[in-house]
């Protein structure tokens, strides 16, 4: 089921909380909505599903239009970031709990429950209590209780937030596996990008109410549209150079480093630009020798971290396969690659 | 769309809106309407009637009205009219004997009863006993005296069918005084303003809630802060010990305080054996009956006291209490500097609460001293309690009542939109996050 | 606490102004077991006699049969309290209404107010809708007046279930009224219970109302039989009589005190913390 947003407006107290936002999901489509926390994603997601009123525009599923219907008339289903399972019920009866609402019969209640059980896994959990089960299992309950009634769209608001590393990492996978599985359309609202590029065909990346940016992760990566997205995006993340154009490159504002831009050949002299630079296009390898000292190294084990103070203090950050010879303190001399560098204007639009 | 949702609220609200109109809404407005008033036992609750009593009369005879017209009221007279055939007819009197009363003395007026007897024993068809020609006299017979009115059209009819010569502000004058209902009036403010009495009852007043209130925090903040300090098992009696106040029923709490303190009873029999004065000690003296009273109510009191002041000293980070005994403060300083400042809300919370509920309490004030002895203890609202549904004298002054416990209605309802206030409890309205 | 300080001299003050409740209250338990010379408090003999009132109705009068009354009596208030808090409760917690605002002050104001100031009004509402002298009316004035406290308590205890129970409740397409019985009201049992005993032992132990609302009518609860008991002109006056009667009718609360203190500290205290 296609998810349209046309103009949507929501307020609070007559403060305009998103303005006229406009978004399509497509049929069986995952999208992540990205953005810092205030950023509106949770309240656009709460107006997708009919806890919030809409102000103002359309919202769409396929062609009918549910801006002025409650919750349950819409055929959502939501797994919340506290999953919020009725801890008096058995994991059964959670997940019968929309079919029993609706009356269906025992039967097919039964045999609803233990399908859904099955594809998510937790078919020994039914007999259970909620406060029996591991952060990973409630999940599961919840994906299995959002999805047992046949939704015409799955939201998922921040599912991962409250699990560890490693459940987090497995149920990442998951959640993808069963949304594939399924085919449904689904939203996965989030403030992690890792989360979102690894399991979503599509990132919205949101800030202050709009919509930045839409595309798949790979372009969204290679290709920001501000620096707020290049920032946001990657990690560790990219660092920035301040400077100005001149004579078609980039110099840093005291002069001591040059990078030829093609892009810069069109911008006049003396504009101020930002350079971004991610840790994997500065190293060993590359057409452009800086100098700088390492102000910080880390091990990842895999990898190796570096933080590398230029002369005029400006800091670059490098990712490299672990090597055991370069310390904090050391003076190096590394490469850039020039033309992997994102070009911003002042205002953080990418040039 | 948005009505459907309000009316999901206003369907899970419905019940407790209609036990709240009617048992606080209406008493309220009923309690602001009958201060307005003179209703009483006597007066009754619903509308009253209009009759002219004899007493009535010689108060109206003192107050202006001609005794020509007061002394007329009370005679009865008797008047031909078409009225009085037909009730004659239903008593059974000779048919002939009406039309030969009606056709000869018709219209006529008789104020006294042995000429209206002698003028129909003239006519022709005249009944033969003398019981059955009583008996058609009394149907004509018409008195003010004693007879019931309903409405003042009926009383006024009747009085100008009585005495048409009547001047109309002597009329007036009559039917105003003849209601027997209860009627609009200030005098129950009027009344409150100006007697000496209602002073000493409002000094009374503040005296018991000022010390009550000191008792209730002084010893609650006591409590507290000792059982606080004490290992668990005792600290957890001592909580028992003094919530057992709180939770016996009133009547049995008021009689152990009687047993405790009358003739005969534990303080009375201890004194004697010490040789101390021994005497009802409840309502023999007044410094002893206002002790009682106060502890009475305080000890409740206190136990509401010292919960809120206990949770709020468990609320205190240990540490801090560490801290400060590392910094070599003695019990007394970490008291004063640590615990004190952080009971500061819940010592005026408890305090803002029992002044209301002090203020508007009687219950136990009843049940033990009654206000006694004399009046010394007694306080408004038990005054406006006795007033309006507890007299001895029977007369139950419903308006007077009413209009002491508007006053008090009136203090208790700016003092808690005050607390309201000042306690920010309109930060506690969150807005509902389902919007549908 | 570190232990730098003696007890003892704070036990002994303690135990100097908790005297008055300790001799009462000691005396009451001894009294209706014993017998005590005239002039002493010091009981010389025990006796069971005090006690006869419980089968021998020319004691005091027959007790089997307020005593029912006044379960029935506080069953009702109870009920009543409980159905109307938990759902309006439940509405000024989370539903939408026009006026909330208002209804949530009023219902602030009505439970700082002290209540027995409107008895004179409530005594006119009962005149003008004949339930003067009634048990259903005694009850409902009771009822009435405990719900702004059982209300705001209720909402404290709805405030606390987490919103996502809800609002996954309506996204399984349960209706606000499945939603609170079937998924909120089971979260606040523990709360039920807890108003559920407060209301009872303050209904239990009422007396004011059905002696004004209902002097002449034809049903008795405990507390004024009790008092008639204890009338000092009464035939059969007698303290310890009067004390046995009194713990007869007491017991079933300090019963509950003592099984559930916590849950009722925690309502004597929360029910004005806000």
């Amino acid at each position: 089921m296609q998810i349209v947003l046309k103009d949507f407006t929501k307020t609070f107290d007559g403060n305009t909380v998103i303005d006229r936002m406009n978004l399509t999901v497509e049929d069986g489509e995952m999208l992540a909505l990205l953005g810092p926390s205030g950023c509106g994603k949770s309240t656009t997601l709460f107006a997708v599903c009919g806890i919030h009123r809409v102000n103002g525009g359309q919202i769409l599923f396929g062609d009918r239009d549910v801006s002025n219907l409650p919750s349950q008339q819409r055929n959502v289903g939501v797994v919340f970031q506290n999953y919020a399972l009725y801890p008096h019920m058995s994991v059964f009866e959670n997940i019968a709990f929309p079919l029993t609402v609706r009356k269906d019969s025992k039967a097919d209640v039964d045999r609803a429950v233990r399908d859904i059980a099955e594809l998510t896994h937790i078919s020994e959990l039914l007999e259970r209590r909620p406060g029996q089960l591991s952060g990973g299992q409630q999940q599961r309950v919840a994906l299995a209780r959002a999805l047992v009634r046949k939704p015409d769209v799955l939201l998922l608001d921040e599912p991962l937030a409250n699990l560890d590393a490693k459940l987090r990492l497995e149920m990442r996978s998951e959640i993808r596996r069963i949304q594939l599985e399924t085919g449904i359309t689904a939203i996965l609202v989030t403030h992690d990008q890792v989360e979102a590029m690894s399991m979503c065909e599509r990132i919205a990346i949101m800030k202050g109410g709009k919509i930045i940016q839409i595309d798949t992760p790979k372009d969204m990566y290679s290709n920001p549209r501000t620096s707020f997205v290049a920032g946001f995006l990657g990690n560790p993340p990219i660092s920035f150079l301040k400077g100005r154009a001149e004579a078609g490159g980039f110099v840093l504002d005291d002069g001591s480093l040059r990078l030829p831009l093609p892009v810069a050949s069109q911008i006049p002299d003396g504009t101020d630009l930002t350079v971004g630079i991610r840790p994997e296009h500065f190293g060993r390898a590359g057409d452009v020798p800086i100098s700088g000292k390492v102000i910080f190294a880390e091990t990842q084990g895999r990898e190796n971290l570096y933080d590398v103070a230029l002369p005029d203090g400006s800091v670059l950050r490098s990712v490299q396969p672990a090597q055991d010879d370069v310390r904090a303190g050391d003076s190096v001399s590394w490469k850039l690659e020039s033309a992997a560098a994102l070009v911003f204007a002042e205002d953080g639009r990418r040039l | 769309m948005r009505t459907r949702s309000y009316m999901v609220g206003l369907a899970f609200m419905s019940p407790a809106l209609v036990v709240l109109i009617g048992f606080f809404f209406l008493p309220v407005v009923l309690t602001a309407v009958f201060a307005f008033t003179n209703m009483s036992t006597s007066t009754g609750i619903s509308g009253g009637s209009y009759v002219v009593t004899g007493n009535l009369l010689t108060a109206l005879k003192e107050n202006g009205v001609p005794v020509e017209i007061a002394d007329a009221l009370s005679k009865a007279s008797f008047v031909v009219d078409p009225e009085g055939i037909a009730k004659a007819r239903d008593a059974g009197t000779d048919p002939a004997f009406l039309a030969e009363i009606e056709q000869q003395l018709g219209g006529r007026t008789f104020t006294d009863e042995r000429l209206f007897e002698r003028e129909l024993k003239t006519l022709q068809h005249r009944p033969r006993s003398i019981r059955d020609l009583k008996l058609a006299v009394d149907q004509f017979e018409l008195s003010i005296l004693n007879s019931r009115f309903t409405s003042e059209s009926a009383a006024r009819q009747a009085i100008a069918t009585f005495l048409p010569s009547a001047p109309a502000d002597t009329v007036d004058q009559i039917v105003e005084a003849s209601y027997t209902g209860w009627t609009w009036t200030t005098a129950n403010f009027k009344q409150l303003f100006s007697t000496s009495d209602t002073w000493r009852i409002v000094l009374n007043t503040v005296f018991y809630v000022a010390v009550t209130l000191s008792f209730t925090v002084f010893v609650g903040l006591f409590l507290a802060v000792t059982t606080f300090y004490l290992p668990a098992g005792a600290a957890s009696a001592f909580s028992m010990l003094w919530l057992l106040p709180r939770i016996t029923p009133i009547v049995l709490y008021a009689v152990m305080w009687k047993w405790f303190t009358w003739e005969g009873g534990f303080l009375y029999t201890a004194a004697d054996a010490l040789g101390l004065p021994a005497f009802n000690y409840m309502k023999g003296s007044v410094p002893t009956a206002w002790t009682i009273v106060i502890m009475v109510n305080g000890f409740i009191g206190a136990a509401f006291a010292m919960i809120l002041f206990s949770s709020a000293l468990k609320a205190i980070p240990v540490q801090q209490l560490w801290a400060s005994e590392v910094d070599g403060a003695s019990r007394w300083q970490q008291i004063r500097y640590i615990i004190l400042p952080h009971l500061r809300w819940p010592i005026l919370f408890v305090t803002s609460y029992q002044t209301l509920s002090l203020l508007s309490s009687y219950q136990e004030i009843w049940l033990t001293t009654n206000g006694g002895p004399g009046r010394t203890t007694t306080v408004w609202a038990l005054e406006s309690f006795n007033t309006a549904l507890n007299s001895y004298t029977g007369n139950l002054q419903y308006g007077l009542g009413a209009a002491m416990a508007l006053i008090l209605v009136i203090v208790g309802v700016s003092l808690s939109i005050i607390y309201l206030r000042l306690f920010r409890f309109d930060e506690l309205l969150g807005r509902p996050k389902i919007e549908f | 606490m570190t232990r730098n300080y003696s007890n003892w001299p704070i036990i002994l003050v303690l135990l100097l102004i908790s005297a008055p409740i300790i001799v009462m209250y000691a005396f009451l338990l001894v009294d209706t077991v014993t017998t005590s010379p005239p002039g002493s408090a010091i009981p010389n003999g025990f006796t069971l006699s005090h006690w006869r009132f419980l089968i021998d109705p020319t004691a005091t009068g027959d007790v089997w049969g307020p005593t029912l009354t006044t379960i029935l009596f506080t069953a009702s208030i109870v009920l009543i309290v409980l159905g109307v808090s938990s759902t309006a409760g439940y509405a000024l917690s989370r539903l939408n209404m026009p006026f909330r605002r208002f209804f949530l002050g009023g219902i602030l104001v009505m439970h700082a107010f002290p209540l027995v100031t409107l008895i004179i009004g409530v005594f006119l509402v009962l005149q003008f809708v004949g339930l003067y002298n009634t048990l259903t009316g005694v009850v409902l004035v009771k009822a009435g007046l405990m719900l702004p406290f059982g209300i705001w308590i209720m909402k404290g205890f709805y405030d606390t279930v987490p919103w996502e129970i809800e609002m996954a409740g309506v996204q399984d397409g349960a209706s606000r009224f499945t939603v609170w019985r079937r998924l909120i009201l089971p979260q606040v049992r523990p709360g039920l219970f807890a108003l559920a005993l407060f209301a009872a032992i303050d209904a239990w132990g009422e007396y004011m109302l059905p002696r004004i609302l209902a002097p002449s009518a034809d049903f008795e609860v405990l507390s004024i039989y009790l008092n008639t008991v204890s009338d000092p002109d009464s035939t059969t006056y007698n303290f310890n009589l009067f004390k046995s009667v009194g713990l007869f009718y007491t017991l079933p609360i300090l019963a509950l005190y003592a099984i559930f203190r916590d849950r009722l500290m925690n309502i004597f205290g929360g029910g004005t913390k806000g």
